[in-house]
């Protein structure tokens, strides 16, 4: 029994997430994500993550927010996805794709990638679905 | 126990032919920011101070690129280490948190400053080091934090002059091209990496710091804690390498994952 206590402390040590800022796998679902398309509202470029919200609208046509948590400015702003390409995007339709929260709170995702109105494709978080092309360490 | 292995390594082998047929039938998306690694050349030699001693100085990404790399598309592989050799109850104590409550505690969800080694273990972020003959700065962008530590082999503080600290009490000397950096009286409420590793007030904290070329930086830690371990244990030496970018600001001021993972806990806890 030890014995398995100690292996299962060792795999923990050996799959543990080695450069996030904590585990995403912990907070969100990463087989529960969808494209959600709507308008972008708001930037929050701040740390530990930012934040975007996006209101979609609902089938009676009211306009619901949906916040989505990006990784890090530092991230984001190595990656292209810098305070001025998100906040220049504010007012404008966007699709982002975003994996539902685990703690059951609506309309509240991690996101990995936005189009942006030019059709641009941004990273903004990890690849949890493997879709970047990324070979996934779980 | 075989029993167990067996059905562990099976359970392993089962998830990745699953995961790999999974992404056989994905369509993969090119994204803006998707980073397909390239390692930089050794350089030459690393540099030297006019005390003849390597000069670590430069700002230092994890890996080989020289750059970020959170969204290459090849991440790094998972260390091959030994296992860490935790006394039955210290073990027994990290197994008993759930995910969710070990995120609770870890530091990079309270934003609690990451200390020895955690400025090296548990930072995605790139590391700035300053150099002159006799001291070491160490620069990071996660909460902007730092340490200084004279590298003259000075010894540590008298024990009753020792106060519990973040980073502890730190002295570095050289063996050869190895810069050795010393540190005891480490808080307690700091961890040793990400994964729930705590530590006593004992524990003793050995890294090392060598630049085989010009464009590459290796570091090792050794971790002795009799309370906690059965023995010391010092990790692979993880690759960094000299990138041409400042660091950036990040002070961790707004961290919403606290309420969120604790609403999270409150569920699975009813459950």
């Amino acid at each position: 029994m030890r014995v398995t206590v100690g292996i299962l402390v060792a795999m923990l040590l050996a799959v543990a997430p080695a450069w996030a800022h904590h585990s995403f796998a912990a907070e969100f679902d990463a087989t529960k994500c969808s494209d959600i398309t709507g308008i972008l509202t708001k930037v929050a470029y701040e740390n530990p993550h930012s934040y975007v919200w996006v209101d979609v609208k609902d089938a009676s046509g009211k306009a619901v927010s949906n916040t989505f948590q990006l990784s890090s400015p530092s991230n984001l702003k190595r990656g292209g996805a810098t305070y001025g390409v998100l906040n220049g995007s504010v007012g404008k339709e966007v699709l982002v794709r975003g994996c539902a929260s685990r703690n059951g709170e609506a309309n509240r995702y991690a996101a990995s990638f936005i189009k942006l109105p030019d059709g641009a494709i941004q990273r903004v978080g990890q690849d949890v679905e493997g879709i970047f092309g990324t070979k996934i360490w779980r | 126990m075989k029993a167990h292995i067996g059905m562990t390594v099976a359970a392993l082998c089962a998830l990745s032919i699953a995961i790999g047929a999974q992404e056989q039938d994905k369509k993969f998306v090119e994204a803006r920011g998707s980073v397909k690694p390239v390692p930089l050349p050794p350089g030459g030699p690393a540099p030297r101070m006019s005390d003849g001693h390597v000069d670590l100085s430069g700002v230092w990404f994890s890996g080989p690129t020289g750059k970020a790399n959170a969204w290459s598309v090849v991440p790094d592989a998972p260390l091959k280490e030994d296992p860490v050799p935790f006394r039955p109850e210290a073990a027994a104590k990290i197994s008993s948190m759930s995910r969710t409550e070990r995120e609770l505690k870890s530091p990079g969800v309270t934003c609690q400053p990451v200390g020895t080694p955690g400025m090296w273990t548990i930072n995605p972020y790139p590391h700035q080091i300053v150099m002159k003959p006799g001291l070491y700065v160490h620069l990071i962008e996660s909460d902007n934090a730092w340490s200084v530590v004279h590298t003259d082999g000075r010894p540590h503080k008298k024990p009753e002059d020792l106060e519990p600290l973040y980073n502890g009490d730190q002295t570095a000397h050289w063996e050869g091209d190895t810069l050795v950096i010393d540190t005891i009286s480490i808080d307690e409420r700091t961890w040793i990496n990400q994964s729930g590793w705590f530590h006593s007030d004992q524990a003793h904290v050995i890294e090392r710091l060598r630049r085989p070329s010009k464009n590459y930086l290796e570091y090792q830690y050794t971790v002795e804690d009799p309370k906690v371990l059965t023995k010391p244990w010092t990790s692979t030496w993880r690759t960094y390498s000299l990138g041409s970018e400042d660091l950036t600001e990040n002070f961790c001021t707004n961290n919403e994952n606290v309420d969120q993972l604790e609403k999270l806990n409150q569920t699975e806890r009813q459950k």
